[in-house]
This record gives structure tokens, C-alpha cells and sequence, in this order.
């Protein structure tokens, strides 16, 4: 053995590294197929990336959707994912991730009590500009999860994140406005079930899972326990783990497989600069997921794989001062650009993008200038008005509450702000004029904001003829310099092939290695994303990698 | 307006009590979260205050007026967030151990916190921690008892949240005031009989 050491701390069939969706759902395949688990997790609470999201997992022509009578059809699906994927896909992994996704959720949802629910009412990304594309259904959730059913496990798992509202289901958060109209909520009740820890999207969804898992199952898990390293054999398979545990090293023996399922690098900051190509990065996920992946697999000679980054989830959003998550700055994705009375301009004070969808404004972000060898666009900053302020929060600054002038700079006057900032001030108000001509007549001519109904959906105020768009002309005026900030989906990840095994850069499956969800590269998927892929191919990746492991595909 | 009243009992004669609370610097680092203080004048300050909100920190900014320094027996004060939207006021009451003291109202801390109930915990803390001087944990057993002490201490709260999530963060307050009161409370007599010692 090429460093098995001589006694194992335990033995065991299947080991998930990482607690999120992946690992998890990996595990509980492995289980019911007769398997023993282990799940290590590096944090102090299982749900990884998955359970600090909003809970939403994409599956085109879903049985819940056809329970609630929308239409759909594998076709169409296959067809809006193909579009998304722009070329870039490996068809062998698509077409196996679209074959498997429904039987996977519908797996867990029969056999491990997951309350599913389609999401009525928020739209494909791309709807209504792409004919396969839907209004409604494809995102799956899952229905309210009663924390206390967790046991021992309910301090050890997020209960909420600051990233989505505490307690609230979609449809609610659209029946009250949507976040933009965060103002207006049901807070009595969104304090009930914060209070009673009933859960919801991300918090929510994770709870059904470890339930499912360590509850129900009693699948053995332990959480600030990191995995340092893969133990292999003479011919390079992978027999097993050296774990950290209570500051001891922790030998876990796996039988019949092994899977990274830790997440990508966010909080490597050199590794997602190399990778994203871009001069900073930040993260919104809690400080775990940094780059364990692509370490472990490269020691054992695993094949890194790309596809292009314009199209991931990367933000820009601010830390507001002071704030952390588990001792890392917190940084929040900032949604407010695409709020009325809101835009994004770069140094020029020239808006470059719809802000309203990130889809179109990542790629614009990355442009690069041949001419000045700059990236023009970076970093972009937020201007707001009075107007904004007297409706709108930013972050968790509610209306009438004073903003930290380290983080939002305020001026009487558009040209005041621009010189504050280092943005050119005619620059500025030219385009303030602009759009705000525009937008009196709900209408974006140069970037056709407002004109996807998931960013209405999400950001919009439905007040508003055009419910993204609102001019800025009640001073005072604010300005917020912003940073990258990625959501833990990343470009780089290990080549796996159509078992979820890993594969050597000499191109044969390592034995014994399997990687799912945010590990792996996505070229499943290829260039397109789409909120709820990557829940979806953690789920269905590691349905795939346990049945497989277990002699069962 | 969330309403948290809390009391409890030591052998320490309230003028020992008193000596320590009135100066704030006594007791100013052992705040929870503490980050920095500024004393404007006897009855005004200013704090920074880190709060643990379950999956995340962040700092809160408060100021506190003192409106009654009726020494050895009674302070009141009105408490205002900077950076929250949050006002307040409570008392501090102290008396001899003759008017007949109450044992404390035990509650068992919340199991489950989030980060708005940490938040709201911290700030409960703080303000209770604010008028007593803070001190390190104390075993609820070690509580005089009634007839056993010379000073009763009360602690009385009163939370009021604002802004539009007002509601939310009221029905947030109410099941953990008290127990973060019950859990000040010791904290102050095992600092003060830490400094002083006790005939138990």
C-alpha cells in the first residue's frame, strides 16, 4: 500500500467527504444499498455550501410541476439546458445527468422523506427570450422542515444563513413582495417559524437530507473533522482516508469508495484567482471550501477540468464592516443593482450591463481591453438614490437607517458623489440622465433590463411598470464600491466521468474515487448556469456515484 | 416590547454592590463581545459590542443613558442602538436581604439559536451586564436562596425593536431575555464574590 497506515481507525464501505447535498445523498444511496458510511466534515455543522444557499434544485419536467398541472417535457428540458450549456458540455455527462436527475429526486423523495415542492412562479432564467424555456416549475424546494426533528444534530446543522430569509417559502417571499419589498413581509409570521426553527430553502432543504441520513439511518457523521489526505494502493486506488479528528489523525478505511464531495476553492483566494482569472475574489460561503478538492485529487493524479467562466455564479456585492461568518469576513451578493432607482457604473460612470441579470453582467464584468490592458468595468460600483433609500434596504440597512460611510458614500448631487468615489462625474450623470429617460418610460434601450421575468421575479418591484427599472433624481445620491463575490460555483473542478469517478490525467477512472456536485467540473453542464443546477447535479451525481460503487450500475 | 425581569440573592451587603457597578471601567472587558467603550460623562457612553449571530458576527454600536444613579439602591437607564434599530431601558434594583428575596426564575437557555436570538441575547447580556459589571459564570446552585443572603439584585429589561421587521424580531426576544437575564445575573455575583469572597 502506498500510504495505508497500519491500523485503521475504522472500516467501513463508503466514506463522503463533505456534508453537503452530494455527500450526503451519496451516502444515503450507499446505505440502502446495503453499504456502511461515514460522512467528515470539516465544519462544525453538516449541509455544507448547500445548506447556506436558497434551497432550490432545477429539474426540467419535474413530477411536481406535472402535479400542479405545468407543462413540461424531457425534451424542452433538454433543449433549454442545451442552450445554456453553449456548446461547451461533455454529451456523455449530459445526457447522463438528464437521464438520472428525476429518478434521483423522486428516489429521495419516496424513499427519504423529502418534501418536495415545485416553486410555482419563478421563471427559467432565460424566459420568455428562449422558446424552451419556462415560467414556472422547474425549481423544486422543499416544503417547511421542523428543526427539532433533527435531535442532537439541530445545533450542528444552519438553521438559517444571512443570505436567504429566515423561514419564509417562495411563495410567500413572491405573495410579499418579493426582496426587493423586503420592507413588507409577514414578520410575525416569519418570527413564528424562526422562533418554532421551522426551516425553509437552504437551512430547510439540507435539514430533509441529514435527517434522512444521520437520523433515520444512523449513518455515522462527524463535523470538524478535516480529511487531509486520500490513501491509496500499490495500483492507485483509493482504499481509504486520513481524517483529523479531535487533533489525532483518524485512518478511515473505505471499502468501496470514496467521494469529494467538499465544494470548490472560494476561500483559496490564490487558487480562485488563478482559476477565475480575475484580479480578486470573495466569497459568500461560510470559510470551508478552499480548494480541498483539487488538492486531494491532483495528489492522486486526477485531471482538472474547465469550462469558460463567464456564465458561473459570480457576483459582486461588499462586506458591510465588521461583519463575519464563522471568522471570516462576510460578503454579501448584492442584489441591489437590479432594484428601481439603482444602476452600476464603471470608473467611466458609464453603466456597461443589465444589472438586473447577472447572467449578462458577469461576462461584462471580465471584458478586457486590448488596447489598455485594463479590465474596464472593475470593479463596478452601485449608485442609488433617495428614492432607493426611502423603499429599498441595502443589506440588512433597512430604510431610515444611517449606512456606514465606510461602506456607501453619500453626496448632494450626482457630480459630488462621482468625485467621492473616483468615478468621472460627467461621465456619471450622463448616464443617470440617460436611464432615467428611459426609465420613466419602463424601458432600458441600451441593455434591455427588466426584460427577463426571473430578474423580475427576484428583484423587481412590481409597483413599477417596469419592476427593475426607476430613475435616479431625488438627491441625496450613494455610491457603494463592490467587490467579487462568488457563491461557491467554480469553473475548475476534478474530471469525472459518467460514474461520477475521478479521472487520472492519464485518462483511466481512478478506483475507488468518485467526486459530485461543486468538486466536480461542470462539464455536465458546460458553459450554462442556471439557479438549481448545481443542487441538482450534486443530488443526481451522487445518487450516481453510490449505486455505481455499489455494483448496481 | 419584549419584558424580562430577573432576580436573585448574595450574603454581599449592596454598598459592595453598589462600589462596583457605579464604575464602568470595573467591568467594561468582561461585557460579552466587548470591543471598545467611551465614557462621555458619568450617565453617557458609547460601546462596540462583537455579537455572535449564530452563523455570522457582526458589531453592534450602542449608546447608554443613565437616567437615575440612586446609589446604593436603584439605576435606570435608556439604551439606544447606533447601528441597529433598537431602543430600550431598564433598572437595576438592589435592596437588603429583609424585604424577602426570590429565588431567580430558572429557565433553560435556548437549545437552539439563531442569529437574530444571539444578537438579541448579546444585547440582553450586555445591558444587564452593563448595570452589574459583569463577571464570570456562576453555578445557578449558588444562589443564597431566600433568607439566606443580605442583598436581593432585579433586573428588569425592556427591548422595543424598530424598523419593519420590528414584529419578527419582538416575538425573537421574548423566550430568550429571560434566560440570558437568569444567566447575567449569576455572572454578576460570581465576579462580586470572586472580588469579596462569601461566608458559604
Amino acid at each position: 500500500m502506498a500510504n495505508a497506515p497500519a491500523r485503521w481507525d475504522l472500516d467501513i464501505d463508503w466514506v463522503s467527504i463533505g456534508s453537503g447535498l452530494g455527500g450526503v445523498c451519496s451516502a444515503i444511496v450507499a446505505h440502502d444499498l446495503g453499504a456502511k458510511c461515514v460522512i467528515l466534515d470539516k465544519s462544525p455543522r453538516l449541509g455544507g455550501l448547500s445548506g447556506f444557499g436558497g434551497g432550490e434544485v432545477f429539474v426540467p419536467n419535474n413530477y411536481k410541476m406535472r402535479e400542479l398541472g405545468i407543462e413540461d417535457s424531457d425534451e424542452s428540458g433538454r433543449e433549454y439546458l442545451d442552450f445554456l450549456s453553449a456548446g461547451f458540455r461533455d454529451q456523455d455527462l449530459f445526457d447522463k445527468l438528464l437521464a438520472t436527475c428525476n429518478e434521483a429526486i423522486e428516489y429521495f423523495g419516496r424513499e427519504a422523506g423529502i418534501e418536495w415542492i415545485a416553486i410555482e412562479g419563478l421563471p427559467d432564467y432565460y424566459h420568455p427570450k428562449v422558446k424552451s424555456a419556462r415560467a414556472s416549475g422547474r425549481y423544486m424546494t422543499v416544503d417547511l422542515f421542523d428543526g427539532s426533528t433533527l435531535g442532537e444534530w439541530q445545533g450542528k446543522t444552519y438553521a438559517m444563513t444571512p443570505h436567504v430569509p429566515p423561514g419564509a417559502l417562495h411563495k410567500e417571499m413572491y405573495a410579499w413582495g418579493g426582496l426587493a419589498k423586503v420592507t413588507t413581509w409577514d414578520y410575525e409570521l416569519v418570527g413564528q417559524r424562526v422562533a418554532e426553527d421551522k426551516r425553509a430553502m437552504g437551512p430547510g432543504l439540507m435539514a430533509y437530507f441529514v435527517k434522512a441520513a444521520v437520523v433515520d439511518r444512523n449513518i455515522l457523521a462527524y463535523v470538524d473533522t478535516p480529511v487531509r489526505e486520500l490513501i491509496t494502493d500499490d495500483g492507485g486506488a483509493v482504499i481509504g482516508v486520513r481524517a483529523e479528528k479531535d487533533g489525532q489523525d483518524f485512518f478511515v478505511k473505505a471499502d468501496k469508495g470514496v467521494v469529494i464531495a467538499v465544494g470548490g476553492y472560494d476561500h483559496n483566494r490564490e487558487m480562485a484567482c488563478q482559476y477565475e482569472s480575475m484580479p480578486d475574489w470573495n466569497s459568500a460561503a461560510p470559510p470551508y471550501f478552499d480548494g480541498d478538492n483539487i488538492v486531494m485529487g491532483t495528489e492522486v493524479g486526477a485531471a482538472i477540468a474547465a469550462v469558460p467562466p463567464n456564465n458561473l455564479a459570480m457576483f459582486y456585492g461588499y462586506n458591510i464592516p465588521g461583519e463575519e461568518t464563522d471568522g471570516s469576513p462576510l460578503y454579501r451578493a448584492s442584489w441591489e443593482c437590479g432594484v428601481p432607482h439603482a444602476i452600476w457604473v464603471n470608473k467611466k460612470g458609464e453603466r456597461f450591463c443589465d444589472e438586473a441579470s447577472y447572467k449578462d453582467y458577469q461576462p461584462r464584468l471580465r471584458q478586457w481591453d486590448g488596447q489598455t490592458q485594463t479590465m474596464p468595468n472593475l470593479p463596478p460600483t452601485l449608485i442609488f438614490d433617495q428614492n432607493y433609500r426611502d423603499r429599498y434596504p441595502l443589506g440588512s440597512f433597512m430604510p431610515g437607517q444611517e449606512i456606514p460611510e465606510e461602506l456607501c458614500v453619500k453626496a448632494d448631487s450626482l457630480r459630488e458623489l462621482a468625485e467621492k468615489l473616483d468615478i468621472d462625474p460627467e461621465g456619471l450623470e450622463k448616464s443617470v440622465k440617460r436611464f432615467n429617460e428611459n426609465a420613466r418610460k419602463g424601458e432600458d434601450p441600451d441593455f434591455d433590463r427588466g426584460s427577463f421575468s426571473w430578474s423580475q421575479r427576484l428583484v423587481g418591484d412590481f409597483d413599477y411598470p417596469n419592476p427593475n427599472l426607476g430613475p435616479l433624481d431625488k438627491a441625496p445620491y450613494y455610491g457603494v464600491k463592490l467587490v467579487p463575490v462568488s457563491v461557491g460555483i467554480n469553473s475548475h473542478g476534478l474530471k469525472t466521468d459518467v460514474h461520477a469517478h475521478v479521472v487520472h490525467v492519464r485518462g483511466q477512472a481512478i478506483s475507488g474515487l468518485y467526486a459530485v456536485g461543486n468538486s466536480a467540473a461542470l462539464r455536465d453542464l458546460g458553459a450554462g448556469y442556471q439557479s438549481g443546477t448545481s443542487n441538482m447535479r450534486a443530488i443526481t451525481w451522487g445518487y450516481i456515484a453510490a449505486r455505481h460503487a455499489m455494483g448496481k450500475d | 416590547m419584549a419584558v424580562a425581569e430577573y432576580s436573585t440573592s448574595t450574603k454581599l451587603p449592596i454598598e459592595t454592590i453598589w462600589n462596583f457597578v457605579k464604575e464602568m471601567d470595573n467591568w467594561a472587558d468582561l461585557v460579552t463581545g466587548y470591543q471598545s467603550h467611551e465614557k462621555q460623562s458619568d450617565e453617557d457612553s458609547t460601546w462596540v459590542l462583537k455579537g455572535d449571530l449564530g452563523p455570522m458576527s457582526r458589531m453592534l454600536k450602542l449608546q447608554v443613558h443613565i437616567t437615575e444613579w440612586n446609589g446604593p439602591t436603584r439605576v435606570t437607564f435608556e439604551l439606544k442602538g447606533i447601528n441597529e434599530l433598537m431602543d430600550g431601558h431598564g433598572t437595576f434594583e438592589m435592596s437588603s436581604y429583609e424585604e424577602e428575596s426570590e429565588p431567580g426564575v430558572h429557565v433553560a437557555p435556548a437549545e437552539r439559536k439563531n442569529f437574530i436570538l444571539r444578537l438579541l441575547e448579546a444585547i440582553a447580556r450586555f445591558f444587564v451586564r452593563l448595570l452589574s459589571g459583569g463577571a464570570p459564570e456562576r453555578a445557578a446552585s449558588a444562589d443564597a436562596g431566600p433568607g439566606a443572603g443580605m442583598a436581593k439584585l432585579t433586573f428588569k429589561l425592556e427591548l422595543k425593536p424598530g424598523g419593519p421587521m420590528a414584529p419578527m424580531i419582538d416575538s425573537l426576544i421574548k423566550p430568550v431575555i429571560l434566560p440570558a437575564a437568569e444567566q447575567l445575573a449569576g455572572n454578576i455575583m460570581a465576579r462580586l464574590e470572586e472580588l469579596h469572597g462569601t461566608e458559604r
